[in-house]
């Protein structure tokens, strides 16, 4: 009982923690352009670039799509910042030598990107309904909810991983723009899955936020849970892969680290 | 202003050019920045447009060379001075006897000319893996316009980042200012979709022209006067821009002298 709750501890104390100091720099300023400006401008892009393309009557597959992508900027982003974060500022060393839970440790560091990223994408679905006439009165309103969740840890379990390649690379920023820019592309935000070529639409099924747009875009036509209940599986399932998978590259980067006195290499 | 002086700066500005076309090929993020990002949006844009206007292919690959190209005036040449002044390099360059501004210019010049490169990559990427044939409408004006648009975002660079050095506030919006301009210029898709109050934001962009004129020459949908008409913008712009840029780099030098901030973070 004592080890759970030394745990619970570490995991809401390292998330707190973690977030304040490595995003203390977010002043409010800083978090509507990049949280809130942003994301509005980019939905509106991709939705005129899409109305351009198949008319206005389409418009809200784009918002929807890209209101839920939103999702990303806290899940790929915020959660390496999180990881990685630890190895530029040189605190990697303190925290490998303590013997805090390392799964509670590592899972703390996506905790509030998956509320933020929550918010991002009701910001997100905000501004749809607001400009650009979003209908959302067929909408079963708690499932959506539900697959904002399950789609933004999915996000976020990818986060994980890329948190990792934190470790490892210094271009991390280059790897994590490129993965934000194919998930627009993959992920069927912007493009229907099916039409592309069968080769690629394999990028799409192991990509988080695929099934998530899907549920999203049933449940904004009258769907109700028993219709998305397989897609939101499916959603976790690769959200809790690709965790489990950042947490054996984080397992594997500590033991060669220690091994190898590369704690403090950046 | 003599010959030899003139020698001198071009000579200045080129080797500022030459270096920092260098540096960039190192840097994952002017990489992503210039090239993959829009070959990115190139990629999503021909899945999405293909079927749905004419000529797609030389459309999309002038439209998103055009978020390129404001991507890397916004993002790499708005900081071309800020990043000098965090490796602490700017206290050398604005102390030694060539005009500050020229430095500058080159940097952005090599910024600008790079992302041109996107344009390139997009074309073959049209051709080889989606197969579309890609035709030139008018290829004398297109090349002249590709000349202005370096010049006018070169120039708009000239203003951006003496703005973004003096004003820590403004850069922080920086992120915000990428997919506006991308709207409000036309890149990728009619102006005429957006709101109607919006149009005057567009006209008063040089973006907005380059795509004009871009757009006009490459897909021929456009007069000759219309292109010209925005060949004669992109002039204007130009100009205003410098004035701008000459009035910004005074200013900001006798700040950062008198506040001894060159080396500030």
């Amino acid at each position: 009982m004592m080890r759970i709750s030394r745990n619970l501890n570490i995991f809401f104390q390292g998330a707190l923690l973690s977030y304040i100091a490595l995003f203390r720099w977010l002043r409010p300023t800083t978090y509507m352009a990049s949280k809130i400006v942003m994301p509005l401008f980019q939905l509106l892009f991709f939705t005129y670039l899409g109305v351009s393309a198949t008319g206005v009557e389409t418009a809200s597959f784009y918002v929807v799509g890209n209101a839920m992508q939103i999702t990303a900027i806290s899940g790929i982003y915020g959660v390496t910042m999180s990881i990685g974060g630890d190895r530029w500022s040189g605190t990697l060393p303190y925290l490998f030598g303590s013997p805090a839970n390392r799964i509670t440790m590592f899972l703390g560091r996506a905790f509030f990107h998956i509320f933020d990223g929550m918010l991002g994408v009701f910001i997100g679905f905000a501004w749809g309904v607001f400009l650009l006439n979003l209908d959302l009165s067929n909408t079963d309103i708690p499932t959506l909810i539900l697959t904002i969740l399950i789609t933004t840890i999915s996000t976020a379990g990818l986060g994980l991983l890329m948190g990792c390649l934190a470790l490892i690379t210094r271009n991390i920023m280059f790897v994590n723009n490129t993965v934000y820019f194919l998930l627009l592309i993959f992920s069927g935000a912007n493009i229907p899955v099916q039409v592309l070529p069968s080769a690629l639409q394999i990028i799409s099924f192991i990509s988080p936020l695929t099934r998530g747009i899907a549920a999203a875009r049933i449940l904004i036509l009258g769907g109700d849970l028993s219709q998305v209940s397989g897609l939101l599986l499916g959603e976790l399932a690769i959200g809790l892969i690709y965790g489990a998978l950042g947490y054996a590259l984080f397992h594997w980067f500590e033991v060669q680290a220690k091994k190898q006195g590369t704690l403090d290499a950046v | 202003m003599s010959l030899c002086f003139l020698r001198g700066i071009s000579r200045a500005a080129y080797m500022t050019f030459k270096m920092t076309l260098r540096q960039n090929v190192m840097d994952g993020f002017i990489i992503f920045t210039v090239l993959i990002q829009p070959l990115l949006i190139a990629v999503m844009a021909l899945w999405m447009l293909q079927d749905s206007i004419e000529n797609p292919a030389i459309f999309i690959i002038v439209g998103s060379g055009l978020t390129g190209l404001w991507s890397s005036l916004l993002f790499v040449s708005g900081n071309s001075i800020t990043r000098e002044r965090w490796t602490g390099t700017l206290e050398m360059l604005v102390g030694q006897p060539t005009p500050f501004p020229i430095i500058v210019f080159g940097k952005n010049l090599a910024h600008v000319s790079q992302s041109l490169g996107s344009m390139i990559v997009a074309y073959i990427l049209a051709v080889v893996i989606f197969g579309l044939q890609l035709t030139i409408g008018e290829p004398t004006l297109f090349v002249i316009a590709i000349g202005f648009t370096v010049v006018a975002f070169v120039c708009f660079g000239l203003v951006v980042a003496p703005i973004f050095v003096m004003n820590p506030g403004v850069q922080g919006w920086q992120n915000s200012m990428e997919f506006p301009i991308f709207i409000l210029s036309g890149f990728l898709f009619s102006i005429a979709l957006l709101p109607g109050w919006t149009t005057p934001f567009s006209y008063i962009l040089a973006p907005y022209w380059a795509a004009r004129a871009l757009h006009g020459a490459s897909s021929g949908g456009a007069s000759t006067e219309d292109i010209l008409l925005s060949l004669g913008m992109l002039i204007l712009f130009s100009l205003i821009y410098l004035f701008i840029a000459a009035f910004l780099f005074r200013k900001l030098l006798i700040k950062a002298r008198s506040d001894a901030t060159l080396a500030g973070q």
